[in-house]
């Protein structure tokens, strides 16, 4: 057993009112600079839809993530080692900017000095790339609440496998349905990022699994930006470097939520720590794709468990931190409840940001029998809502239904219990039903509700206690250290080597 | 640092490497052109080649003093004889008694500025060498000048001169000496001194399609503008132009290497040179031919790269609304494209019940 500590998050779609907060905040801290413009590290997309960058999850386009070879050993589908030098010129999978979009401002000078004329002056679009005007054709929400058109919904990739009666329901106006998906870095514990650089620029921090670009080692090469299966790495064309969310790593060693979870207004974002199995990763990122999920679980371990907690001290985990693990709000959704699935688990990077899938109406045609149904099936209407499971399945299930059914399931359970015990329109025996049919209990239901309703902030984020100072002691006077820190880069990014 | 190893380096440094002269630039601008050379370098490295030239000037008005002869065959043999008739500039034997030291002593310290100044006499030696003009030779001291007159003074008494050079055969020309001519022309039999092949600078009328280099001019007609076996013979004993000189002034041909060139020289002259321009033709064919096939080969080998997704996304649909016709990549159970059809499904639905009651 290798254990290892990685900081993991949630995020409960079923409560995101996609008021895109999180990417105003984190576009303020981190990514409003000349060439980065474009860049956003937090983004909430609309389902269906293509997301930013258009399409990311179509892998036969982009060739993000790994693929198991014909000897079952994993490969990076965009390059490796003989790869490389062929490709050297020219990187063969890299998005464009327009599949990006091109980041623009507005012309407000114009507002003041324009000429005197018959008409109103107005304020035109400018390109923050070369400052000339342009015809903005896309944005990185360009399909928000499936507002650019049905284009974009229409050829979401996760539709694979639908009927053409489920994708019509759809894309049906009042019969429409959509859902947030809001994205950060997943810090994965297999990040292909990280083992397609060829500069060494990328690591995963060994205290807590944070994914991080050396900016000082990075060459430009930008294989990590066809690599991310999530297309989460960026490359700053001003600097000649590649950036990605740092998981606000400076706020989280000082004990705050990083910005985005920390801004969010639906509470929808729970942050802790989980123990892990380090070992065992080879193994599971092998799994076919219907085990994935279950062996991504069989991964993470119990904190409580004695001899957890023995071979993490002696691999170095302080403490404090598996005290955090113990508590993690993470653990419990993911392990105990196993309601929060990681998305996309076949591109095989394992993500160590969890989902838990939304809740949706059920189709339209299928209103009545609803209201008038008296099926023994309490749990219908998960299979007949508006969003299909398979679709659901695509993205959290790596296409197989199961986990995905379990977890809607234990949710519709627990809102029913609610039901029960506060508007009493739901009689006991039936909710007591259905939460043994979705393997929960009455205390379980409580603690699910309990995290979900009524959470605070210390109940969301159980922030390690990240100890930096004996970090930098190792290099170091920890006091000097902190009088240095605070202001800005200590060296800024540059061009070249 | 050892004084004799780095006043060597020094001359080679700086002699000027000789473009200039082929492409004919007027005196002044390659000047200049050295100059910025220099003044492009790195500081440190300006400042140490400043010191070692200082280094080299002093060290040549003593050290150098017995080491005339050397400088002599280093720098003069490749061009002039003593006794053994002109090369490429003039049999120097007893050239004290043509003309008075001190002009001399001026022509060797600065050859070029002495003709250009309108010089009868300079003039007309340049004339008789074919135009080229004897470089200004790098640590050319007036006491180094002097020894120089000194040593020809002395060489031209006697009976037979160490500096007299090679003597150039009469032997008539072979078919054999003329293929050979060619091997050594083609490079695919190497010089004995290990010269480069002609054919990397030089080309001529009957080499195959890639042809030979084009640094220098055609060979083809050497034999008639060199008017005749000895001078080309000469020509090629010492090389005078100064991208010649580097190559060949530590690696000289041998006699009978001279011998069967010329043999291939002088056939070679009865060709005309217009095979020449029809090899660079199919040179350039070819560089367009293999260029254009490279752009095919690398499109089909990169086939499964990134193409743009959003684009040919949005430009397919909005065609196909602006052409009128239905999409084709989703089809509708009524045939009514999608967008179409999602509005007409809104108006029906919008008779039945509202309801958003599907999760309680």
């Amino acid at each position: 057993m290798q254990v290892r500590s990685q900081i993991s998050m949630v995020f409960h779609l079923d409560k995101c009112i996609g008021c895109h907060t999180c990417s105003v905040a984190c576009k303020n801290i981190w990514t409003d600079r000349k060439g980065a413009e474009y860049m956003w590290w937090n983004n909430v997309e609309t389902k269906p839809g293509t997301g930013f960058p258009t399409k990311w999850e179509d892998q036969e386009k982009y060739k993000g993530g790994f693929e198991k070879n014909a000897a079952g050993e994993l490969e990076i589908k965009s390059t490796s080692k003989t790869k490389i030098v062929p490709n050297i010129f020219h990187n063969p999978h890299m998005p464009s900017m327009d599949d990006y979009y091109e980041p623009w401002t507005y012309d407000y000078q114009n507002l003041f000095n324009a000429k005197e004329g018959s008409d109103q002056p107005t304020a035109e679009p400018i390109s923050m790339i070369d400052g000339k005007k342009i015809d903005v054709q896309s944005g990185p929400n360009w399909d928000d609440d499936l507002g650019g058109s049905p284009i974009y919904a229409e050829n979401d990739p996760n539709l694979e496998g639908l009927t053409e009666e489920q994708r019509l329901q759809l894309s049906s106006v009042e019969r429409l349905v959509f859902f947030y998906l809001p994205r950060i870095c997943n810090h994965c514990l297999n990040p292909c990022c990280v083992a397609s650089c060829p500069s060494g620029a990328l690591y995963k921090r060994g205290e807590d699994g944070i994914v991080l670009i050396d900016q000082k080692k990075c060459r430009a090469w930008r294989s990590c930006v066809a690599a991310c299966p999530y297309k989460k790495t960026y490359f700053n064309w001003f600097t000649g470097k590649s950036e990605k969310c740092i998981l606000c790593f400076p706020r989280l060693e000082t004990g705050q939520a990083p910005a985005c979870f920390h801004s969010c207004v639906g509470r929808i974002r729970y942050l802790g720590v989980l123990l892990y199995d380090a070992e065992k990763l080879e193994e599971v990122a092998k799994l076919p794709d219907d085990e994935l999920v279950e062996g991504q679980r069989d991964m993470i371990l119990d904190p409580h468990d004695p001899e957890v907690i023995a071979e993490a001290m002696k691999n170095g985990v302080s403490e404090g931190v598996i005290e955090a693990a113990q508590n993690s709000p993470v653990y419990k959704f993911v392990i105990e409840w196993k309601i929060a699935l990681p998305p996309h688990i076949e591109f095989r990077t394992l993500p160590m940001l969890f989902y838990v899938p939304p809740m949706s109406p059920v189709q339209a045609s299928k209103v009545e029998d609803t209201i008038t149904h008296n099926s023994e099936n309490l749990f219908h209407d998960i299979d007949d809502s508006r969003v299909p499971m398979k679709f659901l399945a695509n993205l959290f299930g790596a296409g197989h239904e199961g986990v995905v059914r379990y977890a809607l399931a234990k949710q519709k359970a627990v809102r029913w219990h609610r039901r029960a015990e506060t508007v009493g329109d739901i009689d006991r025996e039936t909710a007591d039903r259905m939460l043994r049919e979705a393997n929960c209990t009455r205390e379980e239901a409580e603690a699910i509700y309990k995290l979900t309703a009524l959470c605070k902030f210390e109940d969301r984020f159980v922030i390690p206690p990240m100890h930096r100072e004996q970090a930098i002691e190792m290099m170091k006077e920890p006091h000097e250290h902190r009088e240095e820190v605070g202001f800005g880069f200590v060296g800024a990014p540059r061009r070249g080597v | 640092m050892n004084p004799a190893t780095e006043s060597k380096r020094v001359p080679q440094t700086e002699r000027p490497t000789g473009i200039e002269h082929w492409i004919g630039l007027p005196a002044i601008k390659k000047k200049r052109l050295q100059i910025t050379g220099v003044a492009a370098d790195g500081q440190s490295r300006n400042g140490f080649r400043v010191l070692a030239t200082l280094f080299a000037a002093l060290v040549s008005t003593t050290a150098f003093a017995q080491d005339t002869p050397d400088y002599y065959r280093a720098n003069c043999m490749n061009c002039h004889t003593i006794g053994g008739g002109r090369l490429t500039g003039p049999d120097l034997k007893d050239v004290t008694k043509r003309k008075d030291a001190e002009w001399l002593i001026g022509f060797m310290q600065n050859p070029k500025a002495v003709i250009d100044s309108g010089d009868a006499y300079a003039t007309k030696i340049t004339e008789a060498s074919r135009g080229v003009v004897m470089p200004t030779l790098p640590g050319m001291t007036r006491y180094r000048a002097e020894q120089i007159l000194k040593l020809i003074e002395a060489e031209s008494k006697l009976e037979k001169s160490q500096f007299q050079g090679i003597k150039i055969s009469n032997k008539p020309f072979t078919d054999a000496d003329r293929a050979a001519g060619r091997a050594i022309f083609t490079g695919s039999r190497g010089l004995k001194k290990g010269g480069a092949a002609c054919n990397a600078c030089h080309s001529i009328y009957d080499l195959p399609a890639l042809g030979g280099g084009h640094l220098g001019p055609d060979l083809t007609k050497i034999y008639e503008r060199l008017k005749g076996r000895k001078s080309l013979s000469a020509w090629l004993m010492a090389p005078a132009t100064e991208t010649m000189q580097p190559i060949f002034k530590n690696r000289p041909l041998e006699a009978d290497e001279i011998h069967v060139l010329a043999a291939y020289f002088e056939d070679a002259a009865k060709h005309s040179e217009t095979d020449a321009s029809v090899n660079r033709m199919a040179f350039l064919l070819l560089g367009l031919g293999l260029a254009t096939s490279v752009i095919f080969l690398f499109d089909l080998i990169w086939k499964s790269r990134f193409h743009s997704v959003r684009r040919p996304l949005v430009d397919s649909i909005t065609n196909a609304i602006h052409r009128g016709t239905p999409q084709q990549n989703i089809k509708s159970d009524s045939g009514v494209p999608p967008i179409l059809s999602a509005t007409l499904v809104g108006t029906e639905a919008s008779n039945e019940h509202e309801s958003e009651q599907g999760d309680q």
